[in-house]
């Protein structure tokens, strides 16, 4: 709580600067709303990545994605998430312009020829963390977080990027919609459809991530949405009342095979190369009951 | 704040905890729309003066030309169709009552749809914000407001198609709110995040439970009197929060206590007290000689002189003027459409001339 009243106000932002500024050198993406191209600033010669949203393209006008990304984006500065740097408009185009980070975590993990050493991992969880801890200090809730989404800086500084799916942690009697992250990072709680959830299913995709950094492949890998369900919980058990009192009634629990949960042999087989330090933050952060994951 | 170092991971040993008002400082609500009178009251005489001048050259351009056009009427009528005889721009008095006026539409419209208050308050928010920097002589209210509401439903949440938003709405057309969505973004300077007193006035609801509702505290407050008092202080919001200068001028958990405070001081001041010098009975032996509790008694003090600023600015708010937004919507008509003002003129002076 404040409780001294605002100051004036010091610092103009740095938005509307016309394309001058930047150069688009290089076309390198082009997603469902937006193009994505290499480029730099003119003065500084810094590198940049400039995100072109087409917003004359929507019938519904400006993309919903579009609208997140600057939204949350504009709010959250921090070494472990993407900077925004600018945001300018040409004709009918938003332009956002983004730090350059050539590099992602599915990159690395796909490149066999890559060792990861041990602390290697260590930095990139904990910097991982440290961004979604500042997203969720901001009650906001990234909703996509997987390697592909998780990218490194020139000087080895991983961020989070990628807010198109993010929202504001609101009021508590909000309804929140369970189709969110991508399918192998999905949390139990989202699988099994609840419309009321919080930071831990961010928490969950952090740690099924750091399962797929010791594996090197991904640790829970669905076909589908029902296969999603069967494959999460053959690894790590199904959850009863016991485990996660009411989780019956939510709404997609039903017919579900019962799988004993893993025994700590079992898990220190399928991850032989992790200490019992990172079983015991492997095992803390994919708890089935959210309420007892660790934040 | 981590926020600014980008250069190494800092040293996570004997940091400073970050607190939520360093996280508020950081937000663009703070650094982009907080402000003082004065600066609020400088920053809209400015935009009113932009846009007279904006109206002027754009009336002068049409006079030019109807004057070309028409070069008898001009020297018959001379006195009658002087350029100052024309012109009727909106004062900056005028445009705030014009404003004022606008602004309850909103909750109309957005009762009509059924919109929750958080989108409600924050499209009165992109409203109220467009307009510091933007002249209703530039942009006619209307389909602003429109455009504020379509983009504040999508930036809460709560999306609505194009066609059902402007299918119950008369005169409007998809293109008209398409058009003006990507500048409203941009006057918005591109931040849509809104931190309304809501939230905080239910935080301050549950914490005052937790503080107060001790019967050895004060046998005269239970949990219906909370509650009432947070029913009335919620109505009292959607009173003055939205149409007030109060968001640009304190933060949201001011203006929520200031809501509760104008319903029950005696709670809300006992509330605060409790918050603020809870050591002071506690600490009998004292180590410092600046103790926690003068500072807490320092922190109070501010705090209810904050308060009190508050409620005085929420409710300055001026009635909206329905016959005075009458006639500055026809100024403001002419204003953006100087060539019908000018032929109007012309119309009834020949009219004039030919029956007489």
């Amino acid at each position: 709580m404040s409780v001294a009243g605002p100051q004036p106000t010091v610092q103009l932002p740095s938005v509307s600067t016309p394309l001058q500024n930047y150069s688009k050198d290089k076309k390198v993406g082009e997603g469902t709303y937006a193009v994505v191209y290499l480029g730099k600033q003119i003065t500084t010669k810094r590198n940049i990545a400039i995100k072109e949203i087409k917003t004359g393209l929507f019938k519904d006008g400006l993309d919903m994605s579009a609208i997140r990304e600057v939204k949350y984006l504009q709010e959250l500065k921090h070494p472990n998430v993407i900077e925004l740097v600018d945001v300018f408009s040409t004709t009918n185009n938003l332009n956002l312009v983004l730090e350059f980070l050539p590099c992602d975590l599915e990159m690395l993990i796909k490149d066999k020829s890559i060792v990861f050493k041990s602390s290697d991992i260590k930095s990139w969880l904990l910097m991982t963390l440290r961004g979604v801890h500042h997203c969720h200090r901001n009650f906001i809730l990234h909703r996509d977080l997987k390697p592909n989404n998780l990218l490194i800086a020139p000087d080895g500084h991983l961020k989070l990027a990628d807010f198109g799916l993010a929202r504001s942690l609101g009021n508590p009697n909000e309804n929140l919609s369970s189709n969110v992250v991508t399918r192998w990072y999905r949390a139990p709680e989202l699988l099994f459809g609840s419309r009321h959830y919080t930071g831990a299913i961010d928490i969950w995709s952090v740690g099924i991530i750091f399962a797929e950094l010791m594996l090197r492949i991904p640790y829970l890998p669905g076909k589908d949405d029902v296969d999603q369900i069967d494959v999460t919980f053959r690894a790590l058990g199904t959850p009863t009342e016991q485990i996660w009192p009411n989780v019956s009634s939510l709404p997609m629990y039903n017919a579900l095979h019962v799988y004993p949960p893993p025994s700590r042999q079992e898990l220190r087989q399928r991850f032989s190369a992790a200490t019992e330090k990172a079983l015991d933050l492997l095992i803390l952060m994919t708890q089935l009951d959210p309420k007892s994951k660790t934040n | 704040m981590a926020g600014t170092n980008n250069d190494k991971i800092e040293p996570t040993l004997k940091k400073k905890m970050i607190s939520n008002d360093d996280l508020y400082r950081h937000s663009s609500q703070y650094n982009f729309w907080s402000f003082t009178e004065e600066q609020l009251v400088n920053l809209r005489k400015q935009t009113n003066l932009k846009g007279q001048k904006i109206a002027k050259d754009k009336f002068q351009q049409e006079y030019t030309n109807s004057k070309l056009s028409n070069p008898e009427i001009f020297d018959k009528f001379q006195q009658e169709l002087k350029e100052e005889n024309l012109l009727n721009l909106i004062s900056y008095e005028e445009e705030l009552t014009f404003l004022d006026f606008y602004i309850q539409n909103i909750t109309t419209s957005c009762n009509f749809f059924k919109m929750p208050t958080q989108v409600r308050l924050t499209a009165s928010s992109f409203f109220k914000k467009f307009y510091l920097n933007n002249s209703v002589m530039e942009y006619h209210p209307k389909n602003i407001l429109y455009t504020c509401i379509f983009l504040a439903a999508k930036s809460e949440n709560y999306f609505i198609s194009i066609e059902s938003f402007v299918k119950p709405l008369s005169k409007i057309d998809s293109e008209h709110i398409l058009d003006l969505e990507y500048i409203v973004l941009q006057s918005l300077k591109f931040t849509l995040m809104v931190h309304h007193p809501i939230r905080p006035l239910y935080g301050i609801f549950l914490d005052s439970q937790a503080e107060l509702l001790h019967p050895q505290i004060n046998q005269d407050i239970n949990i219906d009197k909370l509650g009432d008092l947070y029913n009335h202080a919620r109505e009292w919001l959607n009173k003055y929060y939205m149409i007030s200068d109060v968001a640009f001028l304190f933060t949201p958990p001011q203006i929520a206590l200031a809501s509760m405070y104008d319903i029950d001081q005696k709670i809300t001041e006992n509330y605060l007290k409790r918050k603020f010098l809870k050591n002071e009975k506690l600490t009998t032996i004292k180590e410092e000689p600046e103790s926690t509790e003068d500072v807490g008694r320092t922190q109070l003090t501010t705090l209810i002189e904050t308060i009190q600023k508050c409620i005085s600015v929420a409710k300055q708010s001026h009635v909206a003027d329905r016959e005075a937004s009458k006639e500055i919507d026809r100024k403001c008509f002419y204003a953006l459409n100087p060539k019908n003002l000018i032929d109007k003129r012309i119309k009834k002076l020949t009219n004039n001339k030919e029956s007489t």
